[in-house]
């Protein structure tokens, strides 16, 4: 391949090449050396494959290495894996061949942003969590079950229904009781913006909150008033029930079964799980994604701790005016309303996912006992 | 045999959607002279490069889950010649393509030949913006120059533009591991020239002279003018937070765009600045003597790839004639209401339909006693005395109503 300039002889290149080849050797070793600290060249046998790999996946395979060796499969694919969907392409080392003034400028690999790291690290989170396989089909539907709806908060209702659905208790049925289950709005936004990472896809939560704060109403889904409202009609003001921060309540209203509550996310394993859901789009369908990132992921995810997500304080006046408007219309419905919505307290947790600690969870992710193994087999490791 | 395989894999903004359109609907033809394109759908290649890339484009993914070993499968067991075409290949990286060249059989029993057609960035450069535009993308065109000015090229549009229009670089990832023979560049005519002359090229660089292809569909993507473009922009900022992806593209990109503003073709066309206009035949020139040195073969004329001089009457998309402008949005909204008159008008037609409907439903949820008395009382009114009887008996009831 002829390159336009030509202060690099022939020989000077081929050198530069077998040093890159080197590196690749010690990172697949298990090497933590910098690209800017490594000078040795690769020898003969160790310059294998067609081209040398991106200058994201080297530097992710160095990252893994300097936090827990990684195995020799995880290592190949971190090398033979190029970041999914739109983005920086795989990206050369820089003093490895002379500037060509075509492509993408060569980079040193240590001043990668996170942010290229995490996107090689969702395709390989992707793969892990397609290759775990489906959750179990639920049960044919019981003839005798209890009718019911559960709607509202995502961290409430979609667990209660996948476990009752699991169990051959789908919601539905004509007078069925309706239960709305909510939390204050500052969760909600929050809640609702975990359920669109784990399903068809958000905007970054900055974004996505902006966004959402700059429309008219609430967002259906954490309407509680509009939800109730809308199902009166249809069931009778009697059978539906609005449960704020009581989430056994508003499952015994439904089942008479106990059903765990899944632990919250941290800022960061949301955003990641928010980064991984597209890639695993592009495996499976809509559908199966949907259940593996509730069912496979996000136990995983689950298990490391961090810090959760909360509204920013600046929307603290939205917030206190939502607040009280909504329940001003609860107060104005003929259903029941168990609980209380309260209006925004001082909050702990992340404004924002942070991009270095998002790439340190999704090594540890790569580098944890595979995912679908249970979580007291995942604590226990 | 050796079997061999045409890998189109771009530039946007070239006649590929022309090319593909044609390809599609003459696959039989073509598959009587040998020459095999497999797709079962229109967008077939389009899904296969998703799935190669794992890109997602905005839900379509879901339908290109495995579309590339499909698409690699049926070449493989097709005899003769195969064409994939798709100019979004253009951005795969290194790795995608060792794994789409592997998957189609090069290195065994096939003979790939990559085709790449090319333009000018004069007109590639606008063209883009525009795309990107048509896109919801809300930046202004001098910011969009900046970017892909930068040599970080870091950012989603820089990446992407470079990623598919950087000729040299293109034929590098793609072209590799090729033989330069099998590496085929179809330039586009300069504008203005014979309108068959780029199609032409394409026969020449597929191999499929003396085939009689049904040559319809439109050969040209509908372009808007400067005012047109800013337009659409203004609308991006305007909505993109409140307007659903969902009804952007039949909306905005096709209805006010494509259908409406393309027509507008009496009014200044969007062009490249004056002053990015020597750092793009910079380019250029670089390109056309990387591509001379490389020796692949040129299907037209390198010297295509130069852009024509700055027009004289530059018009400024980010400073435009706001007359120009306010006419392309009178006549949006005029489209916009029509388009709002006729889904009234449907919406009117779906409700009478629906109110029928219910009806009929509620016949149907009818108890059988409910049924068996109303066909009593038809049998009873059918006749004579049966007419007295029901008549008797309503007035016993109370009331005259005759209703069942």
């Amino acid at each position: 391949m002829s390159r336009t300039t030509s202060d690099h002889s022939d020989r000077d290149e081929r050198a530069d090449e077998a040093r890159a080849w080197g590196w690749v050797a010690h990172l697949r070793d298990g090497g933590t050396t910098p690209w800017a600290a490594w000078s040795s060249a690769a020898g003969a046998d160790e310059q294998f494959g067609r081209y040398l790999p991106g200058a994201q996946q080297l530097e992710l395979l160095r990252r893994l290495n300097r936090l827990r060796l990684p195995s020799p499969e995880l290592a190949e694919r971190v090398l033979g894996t190029s970041a999914p969907g739109r983005g920086r392409p795989d990206l050369g080392l820089v003093g490895v061949l002379p500037e060509s003034g075509f492509g993408p400028p060569p980079v040193d690999p240590a001043d990668l942003p996170d942010d290229e790291l995490v996107r090689v690290a969702t395709a390989l989170i992707a793969e892990d969590v397609v290759a775990a396989g489906d959750p179990l089909e639920p049960r044919t539907p019981r003839l005798w079950r209890r009718r019911y709806r559960i709607l509202g908060d995502p961290e409430v209702a979609n667990p209660v229904r996948d476990a009752l659905v699991a169990d051959g208790r789908p919601p539905g049925r004509r007078r069925a009781t309706v239960v709305v289950a909510g939390s204050d709005l500052g969760s909600m936004l929050v809640h609702l913006w975990t359920a669109r990472s784990l399903g068809a896809g958000v905007r970054p939560w900055p974004d996505w909150l902006r966004a959402e704060l700059s429309r008219p109403s609430l967002p259906d889904r954490i309407d509680l008033a509009a939800r109730a409202d809308a199902w009166v009609p249809r069931v009778g003001a009697g059978r539906v029930h609005v449960v704020i921060d009581d989430p056994r309540r508003a499952t015994r209203l439904v089942t008479r079964r106990r059903i765990p509550m899944p632990r919250a996310l941290s800022a960061d394993a949301i955003e990641l799980a928010r980064r991984t859901a597209p890639v695993v789009g592009t495996l499976v369908t809509p559908e199966r994604r949907t259940a593996l990132m509730w069912h496979r992921l996000r136990p995983v995810l689950a298990a490391h701790p961090g810090p959760p997500l909360r509204v920013p304080e600046r929307y603290d006046p939205w917030l206190r005016d939502r607040t009280a408007d909504l329940r001003r219309r609860l107060a104005a419905g003929d259903y029941a309303v168990h609980g209380t919505l309260l209006e925004p307290a001082h909050r702990v947790g992340a404004q924002a996912p942070d991009e270095e600690r998002v790439l340190a969870l999704a090594m540890r992710v790569l580098l944890g006992p595979p995912i679908g193994t249970s979580l007291a087999e995942r604590e226990a490791t | 045999m050796t079997k061999k395989v045409y890998l189109h894999v771009g530039t946007p903004k070239t006649g590929t959607s022309y090319l593909q359109h044609v390809l599609y609907h003459n696959r039989r033809t073509l598959h009587r002279h040998g020459f095999h394109y497999p797709a079962d759908r229109f967008d077939a290649h389009f899904l296969a490069a998703l799935d190669l890339m794992r890109m997602p484009w905005g839900g379509l993914e879901a339908e290109a889950i495995g579309a590339w070993d499909k698409l690699a499968g049926s070449v493989r067991r097709a005899s003769g010649v195969s064409i994939v075409s798709h100019e979004i290949l253009a951005t795969a990286s290194r790795v995608q393509v060792g794994r789409a060249l592997e998957s189609l059989g090069h290195d065994r029993d096939t003979e790939i030949h990559l085709v790449l057609s090319v333009r000018d960035l004069v007109r590639q450069i606008p063209a883009e913006w525009q795309e990107n535009i048509k896109h919801r993308a809300a930046l202004s065109y001098r910011a969009f120059l900046d970017r892909i000015q930068d040599p970080r090229r870091e950012g989603r549009i820089p990446t992407w533009f470079w990623g598919v229009q950087e000729i040299p670089d293109i034929l590098d990832r793609w072209g590799r591991d090729l033989p330069p023979e099998h590496v085929h560049v179809v330039t586009v005519p300069p504008a203005g020239g014979s309108p068959d002359l780029l199609w032409k090229r394409f026969v020449e660089a597929f191999g499929l002279d003396g085939i009689d292809l049904q040559l319809d569909g439109e050969r040209v993507n509908p372009s808007l003018g400067a005012a047109e473009t800013t337009l659409i922009r203004r609308i991006n900022r305007a909505a993109n937070e409140e307007l659903d992806p969902a009804f952007y593209r039949p909306l905005v990109r096709e209805l006010v765009a494509h259908e409406t503003l393309s027509r507008r073709t009496g009014t200044p066309r969007l062009a490249l600045p004056p002053d990015v206009h020597p750092w793009a035949s910079e380019l250029e020139r670089s390109w056309i003597a990387e591509i001379r040195a490389r020796g692949y073969d040129v299907i037209g004329d390198l010297d295509d790839l130069r852009g024509a001089p700055p027009a004289p009457d530059y018009a400024d998309p980010d400073h435009p004639d706001e007359a120009l402008v306010a006419g392309a949005a009178v006549d949006a909204l005029k489209a916009v209401l029509l388009d709002h008159v006729r889904l009234q008008r449907e919406l009117g037609q779906v409700q009478s339909e629906l109110h029928d409907t219910q009806r009929l439903l509620e016949r149907a949820y009818l108890r059988p006693t409910y049924r068996w008395r109303e066909k009593f009382v038809r049998r009873l009114e059918s006749g004579e005395t049966g007419r007295l009887m029901m008549k008797a008996y309503r007035r016993a009831r109370g009331r005259s109503s005759r209703s069942a």
